[in-house]
């Protein structure tokens, strides 16, 4: 059950990368955000604690709810038109993320973190998705999209955490989660203000600073 | 007893203070009462930190919140420049207030961000909790965007953007480096509330996963070195240093890349026990310093914007502290003292810069030529601060450098001394080369001379006397101090105290 859920994850990613509308592009990793709410349960699902439970809940409440109102009224303000615009063009993206996704595997392969009782594709779904955000926030001109690699990326290395760090405190992640909601929400501010400036989101228009 | 509740106050008087601002209604006593709740922060964080310098560490929470040496000298540092910088802020603002360029609102947003900052500073620094620590540094990165443009406008914007975009992802990486150490500790047995504590890991750096931990120390040292200006990483920190207030960019420069830098230094030991004493870490870590350096000299040369060229400097200093404790030994004590120097001095170079900002309506240089004639006071300060950055004697900065290179030299580090000496040779070149018309240049523009009060000759004089001060002379309770707080970080070599005796003059 949860290498299904890590083999869905990575097929968010493609989608991601081949995705031409924003708003889809809002709910793929929406849809990616409570999937990775779920695994710490499944994982757990014999050994159910209050602990797992509340993570899970409030995972899901953020990346599957909160992240995507946030980013969609931030959409609606900004008024542009829905599409992607990107750097590099569609098929070159997947292109990009199937050579990612080998090089995760081999990666995750050689990476000298023990993950006993974890299943093998964890490491290798992780990395991916960090790659795939850091593609996303590079490849892609509209600050939206930058968030939601940003957020990608976040889902990375919170599957990895799942997997590597069962042990982890529940303030820590508390903390962590608070990070990533009001990391959010201040990039929706964020792109709101740059719409009302700039009449546009596209972050290649920012290059006043230079040198 | 006594001592934990202080802890837990640390913390608590800045988020109340930057809470109470959101409620106040007059501009003006919004930012008198941050500067009192600063100014409480200070008295409190000095009292802990002098106790703690004196008498040892201390904890509390369970051992989540701790207090060191390291920790409790950076405090210090902190909470000094914060003052200062909170004092200037209130001149700062007066001025824009008077000339009705500051609002309510955006009042009401800077106090109260920067009393957040202050707050997510400080629970960085008194964290022992590594995950905690990490909360701390994402949460000062989200506090201070705004702070960038509290002063909405298309560049200011821009700056932010890059801002928040880039030090968030860079210190996602620094999460994943946490993690990394977090699963280095399989198979010993910790408890979940103890995994990542700094003092268990320090306690069992020996029995740690070496290939973890190597791992784990690339990712956080590109996280962290993200936030603290470590070039190649530094792209947003010229355009976020130019575009903000002057009163943040001195907290930008002066203390919040320290901040990030110092969750560095905490797991250098760490480290380095951990993978056999080799000195792998502490490699990178001279890597990285150079590095900078060198990038940062060659911008140095070709800058237009004053505030772009300070924040160059913030870049080749950093850059300098992380060669100091990547040198290890008396490195790492010249790094530390490096951190106080570079951060007064680099304050004052701020405050300077954006009165006369202020005053002249610009930061291009050339424009501001002539400027010590138009303003005494503060062209005095940046003329000063500038020839401290660039490392003349006696500035105190002078002092630190020589320690470092004699680090260099004692470890045979040749290759590290020559670009060392190269760097700093052509900043000292580039920086004179623009500080020299900056102050006795021909005045193109038309300015009125704002007299400067008596806040602002203190302001001045204040880091001047300090610097001076300390480049000629080293208190012995000081060093004692410096000392304790560097032999945190090279706990695996320690070096007596009396063999540092001999450099200070």
């Amino acid at each position: 059950m949860t290498d299904l859920i890590l083999v869905l994850v990575m097929l968010t990613n493609l989608k991601l990368l081949a995705s031409s509308e924003l708003g889809a592009s809002i709910r793929v990793v929406a849809v990616q955000g409570v999937m990775l709410g779920l695994l710490p349960v499944l994982a757990h699902v014999h050994d159910l604690s209050l602990h797992f439970a509340a993570l899970a809940v409030g995972t899901i409440a953020l990346k599957g709810a909160v992240f995507p109102w946030l980013l969609f009224r931030a959409l609606r303000e900004a008024e542009v038109t829905r599409e992607v615009e990107p750097y590099v063009g569609y098929i070159t993206s997947i292109l990009v993320g199937l050579a990612a996704l080998a090089a995760s595997f081999w990666l995750g392969g050689r990476l000298p973190v023990s993950t006993v009782g974890a299943s093998s594709l964890l490491t290798p779904s992780a990395l991916f998705s960090i790659l795939a955000g850091l593609f996303l926030i590079v490849a892609r001109k509209r600050a939206v999209n930058q968030v939601l690699g940003f957020l990608v990326m976040e889902n990375g290395i919170y599957t990895f955490g799942v997997g590597i760090v069962a042990e982890m405190p529940f303030l820590v992640e508390l903390g962590v989660l608070l990070d990533a909601f009001v990391a959010v929400f201040v990039m929706g501010i964020a792109v709101y203000h740059i719409n009302r400036e700039f009449d546009h989101i596209e972050t290649n228009r920012l290059d006043r600073l230079k040198g | 007893m006594k001592h934990e509740a202080l802890l837990w106050l640390l913390i608590l008087v800045p988020a109340v203070t930057g809470a109470l601002a959101l409620l106040l209604r007059s501009a003006r006593t919004i930012l008198g009462t941050m500067c009192a709740g600063v100014g409480i922060s200070v008295a409190l964080g000095w009292y802990v930190a002098g106790k703690v310098l004196v008498s040892g560490p201390v904890s509390a929470g369970a051992e989540w919140l701790y207090l060191d040496a390291l920790s409790a000298y950076n405090l210090g540092v902190m909470l000094l420049i914060y003052g200062l910088s909170s004092a200037y802020a209130w001149v700062y603002f007066g001025t824009e207030l008077r000339e009705e360029h500051l609002t309510l609102k955006q009042a009401r947003l800077f106090a109260s961000l920067w009393c957040g900052a202050l707050a997510a500073m400080t629970l960085v620094f008194i964290s022992n909790n590594l995950g905690i620590m990490w909360v701390g540094i994402e949460a000062t990165t989200l506090l201070t965007g705004f702070l960038i443009c509290v002063h909405v406008t298309g560049e200011s914007l821009e700056a932010m953007w890059k801002y928040i975009l880039i030090c968030s992802v860079g210190v996602a990486f620094a999460f994943m480096g946490t993690l990394l150490v977090g699963a280095s500790t399989h198979g010993l047995g910790l408890r979940a509330p103890e995994v990542l504590l700094w003092t268990t890991l320090h306690a069992h750096a020996a029995s740690l996963n070496p290939a973890c931990l190597k791992a784990a120390f690339i990712f956080l040292l590109v996280g962290y070195g993200t936030k603290a200006g470590l070039a190649p990483m530094h792209n947003w920190l010229p355009d976020a240093h130019s575009q903000a207030p002057a009163p943040v960019s001195a907290i930008f420069s002066g203390f919040m890349l320290n901040t990030a830098l110092y969750c560095v230094m905490r797991y250098v030991p760490i480290v380095e026990a951990g993978t056999g004493n080799t000195g792998w870490g502490l490699r990178l870590l001279i890597g990285f310093g150079l590095i900078s350096i060198l990038v940062a000299a060659a911008f140095i040369l070709f800058q237009h914007d004053l505030k772009r060229l300070l924040a160059y400097h913030s870049v080749e200093h950093i850059g300098i502290i992380t060669l100091g404790v990547g040198l290890g030994g008396l490195g790492t004590f010249a790094a530390l003292f490096h951190t106080l120097n570079h951060s007064l001095c680099k304050t004052l170079a701020f405050f300077a810069a954006g009165r006369l900002g202020q005053m002249f309506g610009t930061h291009n240089m050339t424009k501001l030529a002539g400027a010590m004639r138009v303003a005494p006071v503060w062209g005095v300060g940046l003329f000063g601060s500038l020839l401290a950055l660039i490392g003349l004697a006696p500035f105190a900065l002078f002092m630190s450098e020589l320690q470092i290179l004699k680090a260099a030299m004692d470890s045979g580090a040749i290759l590290v001394l020559v670009l060392f000496l190269f760097g700093a040779g052509v900043v000292f070149v580039g920086a004179l080369g623009h500080a020299i018309p900056l102050v006795w240049g021909k005045t193109t523009a038309t300015v009125q001379p704002a007299r400067a009060g008596v806040l602002e000759t203190l302001l001045v004089v204040l880091p001047l006397v300090l610097l001076l001060v300390l480049g000629l002379w080293m208190p012995g309770p000081f060093q004692t101090a410096l000392n304790a707080a560097a032999d945190v970080i090279r706990h695996v070599n320690p070096v007596s105290a009396v063999s540092l005796g001999g450099v200070t003059p």
